[in-house]
């Protein structure tokens, strides 16, 4: 995209950036593979000698870490897997999708009031733990709590306002007469939305579906203090690892981790170009 | 689905005391007017007048808050756009952006479930029509402002609506391409018989190509009359001044009677006025505002000149050109022809005179209303 030459100076201070934002990844790929006994050498070892994938296989096999004399691993991380998958995917979905016909109609049947975004994003401005107990206390008596649909639930209320302020944005930035014109040449409106303003939005429907997801798949306070034993997602799992024996599994938390990231990264780099052109989105207009 | 058919006793359009604000703003305020079939009707005014949201109230975008809007003899109040019949085009086009010039001009036939074979043909026939066949296969990022006026048209006639609601469609044009676009658009209009209303803040195109011009100002119709009387006979100082270009002299001036005799004073000159003038006058020695349009003034002799004033520029506009002078007591623009400014420079000193006194503007100075031409009283 860019032809322009960096100067030295800028170079440096890109390469000196570089280094700070993928340090923390080099190191997480790097202690995934590094045996129980790498894991805080001192001093570090950055590349191991030896790799293996043995902290990999801990994932779905807790014992495979027995050859190196470390045990109490207690459970597989295959249930928080397909639980991580299940509540994001889910719960990312429906935040979309109510988020986006939200954005649609505060953007276009709106009065425009300055009341409409403080009332959406007042649900985002205080601490979460502020409500995370009140949500123990209430999911307790409603049954919801330690089960995907109630983790579902707070993840929609928690990202809505998100998706909804973000996609409002997109449809700002698109003229309103293309939807219009579509509705004088016989669409209803509903229709006229469907086929036209959203297609028109999709870099930033996009964009907003990965932060969303990201947000959810992430998220860890809410599925720690509202799951015990049927619900578990990656970032609580994640916490597991510690045993008594030999204290916290850096290997393996580093291993998951990777797993973990691995889907974001790939879907990252497949729609990237919607991605820049949803950043983008205002300038294209004609 | 609502189909309208085109009925012979009714307008195409009515619009009954209309009335639209927008949080607590008044944008429109009892606009009332018609829209004969087969006309041309242009909706003229400056920017914030209320042309736009008068067009999307039509075409159903936005609901009035009170009046009738009533098409070829049906109220419409409450119906969708798409129940209307109408075709509109807007100041920035709104062509789908992800869709080739064919796709955006066919998609009004797609969703009214055409087949394939009708779309192609009616397309074909389109494009032939605009000339814009080479066009067809493109997005519209990559046609220029000319071609995606076309492109828009021929969505809009590719139906047969009953009215074509057009707002400021030339506005985004270079000059030469506005007046010939312009001429196409009548030309069209006339030879199919399509019910055009057009808005536009452009005087020119307005006077151009309108049978019937609705002013509005401020959300009101102002005046609804004929392109040459709106020019002859303005209802007031402000529509005066928005129609015509260069715009009105409006000076000062005053009636004086002297026996039997009406003097008209302005611009420190007297000129007798004809009896017939009294009922304008009133009282004696009543001031009011004249208006005098440039070319209404001519140069003349500065010995025997009843105005004289120095030039303080001079606008070439072809083969006319405009003065403007200014001496003690007023500032005014004279229309000459060119050729009599070759001897001319700013500074020097005129001779000017008022002609076609019949086409004299005489406007209250309080509240600019025209109390009545001369031509008037004349006739």
């Amino acid at each position: 995209m860019f032809e322009k030459k960096l100067s030295p100076l800028q170079t440096i201070i890109m390469a000196v950036a570089l280094i700070v934002v993928l340090f923390p990844v080099f190191w997480i790929l790097m202690t995934a593979i590094k045996p129980p006994t790498d894991w805080n050498a001192s001093p570090a070892i950055w590349i191991p000698s030896e790799p293996t994938f043995v902290n990999f296989q801990t994932l779905f096999d807790p014992d495979a870490l027995g050859e190196y004399g470390v045990g109490g691993v207690s459970q597989p991380a295959t249930k928080a897997v397909f639980g991580s998958i299940l509540a994001s995917v889910v719960s990312t979905a429906l935040s979309v999708l109510i988020g986006l016909f939200s954005a649609i109609g505060i953007s276009r049947y709106g009065n425009g009031s300055k009341l409409t975004p403080l009332i959406i994003l007042s649900g985002r401005m205080f601490p979460p733990a502020a409500i995370a107990v009140p949500f123990v206390i209430m999911f307790s008596n409603v049954g919801l709590i330690d089960s995907y649909i109630g983790l579902i639930a707070i993840y929609v209320a928690v990202t809505t306002p998100f998706s909804t302020w973000m996609l409002k944005s997109f449809v700002d930035d698109l003229p309103r007469e293309i939807e219009e014109a579509a509705m004088i040449d016989g669409r209803s409106k509903l229709a006229a939305h469907l086929t036209v303003t959203i297609p028109l939005i999709k870099g930033g429907l996009f964009a907003t579906t990965m932060f969303i997801f990201i947000l959810n798949w992430s998220e860890f306070m809410f599925a720690l203090v509202l799951s015990y034993s049927n619900v578990s997602t990656i970032p609580v799992q994640l916490a597991k690892y510690v045993t008594a024996t030999a204290g916290t599994l850096y290997g393996v938390q580093a291993a998951l981790a990777v797993l973990a990231m691995a889907p974001l990264v790939i879907v990252g780099y497949l729609i990237q170009s919607h991605l820049a052109r949803g950043m983008t989105f205002g300038a294209i207009k004609q | 689905m609502t189909n309208i058919s085109t009925n012979q006793e009714h307008p195409v359009l009515d619009v009954e005391s209309v009335s639209k604000s927008f949080r607590g703003e008044s944008a429109l305020q009892e606009i009332s007017f018609t829209v004969p079939e087969a006309s041309l009707t242009v909706i003229l005014g400056s920017a914030g007048a209320g042309k736009t949201t008068t067009l999307r109230m039509i075409a159903g975008l936005d609901q009035p808050d009170s009046g009738k809007v009533t098409l070829s003899g049906q109220d419409v109040a409450g119906w969708e756009p798409k129940d209307r019949n109408v075709a509109m085009i807007f100041d920035n086009l709104a062509l789908y952006p992800n869709k080739t010039g064919y796709d955006n001009i066919a998609s009004p036939l797609v969703i009214r479930g055409e087949s394939r074979e009708v779309i192609e043909e009616r397309v074909a026939e389109m494009a032939k029509t605009l000339q814009i066949g080479h066009i067809l296969q493109r997005l519209p990022k990559t046609m220029s402002g000319g071609e995606r006026q076309r492109i828009a048209l021929g969505r809009a006639l590719i139906r047969t609506p009953n009215l074509f609601l057009l707002d400021e469609p030339l506005s985004s044009l270079d000059a030469k391409l506005r007046i010939e676009l312009r001429a196409e658009l009548r030309r069209m209009q006339r030879d199919h018989g399509y019910t055009f209303l057009m808005a536009t803040p452009d005087f020119n195109e307005a006077m151009a190509i309108a049978d019937t011009i609705v002013m509005l100002r401020e959300g009101k119709v102002v005046q609804t009359d004929k392109p040459q009387k709106i020019y002859d006979e303005p209802v007031d100082r402000e529509v005066a001044s928005f129609v015509g270009a260069p715009q009105i002299n409006l000076v000062e001036a005053r009636f004086m009677s002297e026996g039997d005799d009406i003097h008209l004073l302005f611009a420190g000159t007297r000129l007798l006025i004809p009896e017939h003038f009294k009922e304008i006058a009133g009282s004696e020695s009543r001031a009011f505002e004249l208006g005098i349009r440039p070319e209404n003034l001519r140069l003349v002799d500065s010995s025997d000149a009843t105005i004289k004033a120095a030039i303080i520029d001079i606008e070439s506009l072809g083969p006319k050109s405009v003065l403007t002078v200014q001496n003690d007591t007023a500032e005014l623009r004279i229309m000459v022809e060119s050729v009599d400014t070759v001897d001319l420079s700013p500074g020097q000193n005129v001779g000017i005179e008022a002609v076609n006194l019949n086409k004299l503007l005489v406007f209250d100075q309080t509240t600019g209303q025209r109390l009545c031409s001369l031509q008037e009283t004349a006739f």
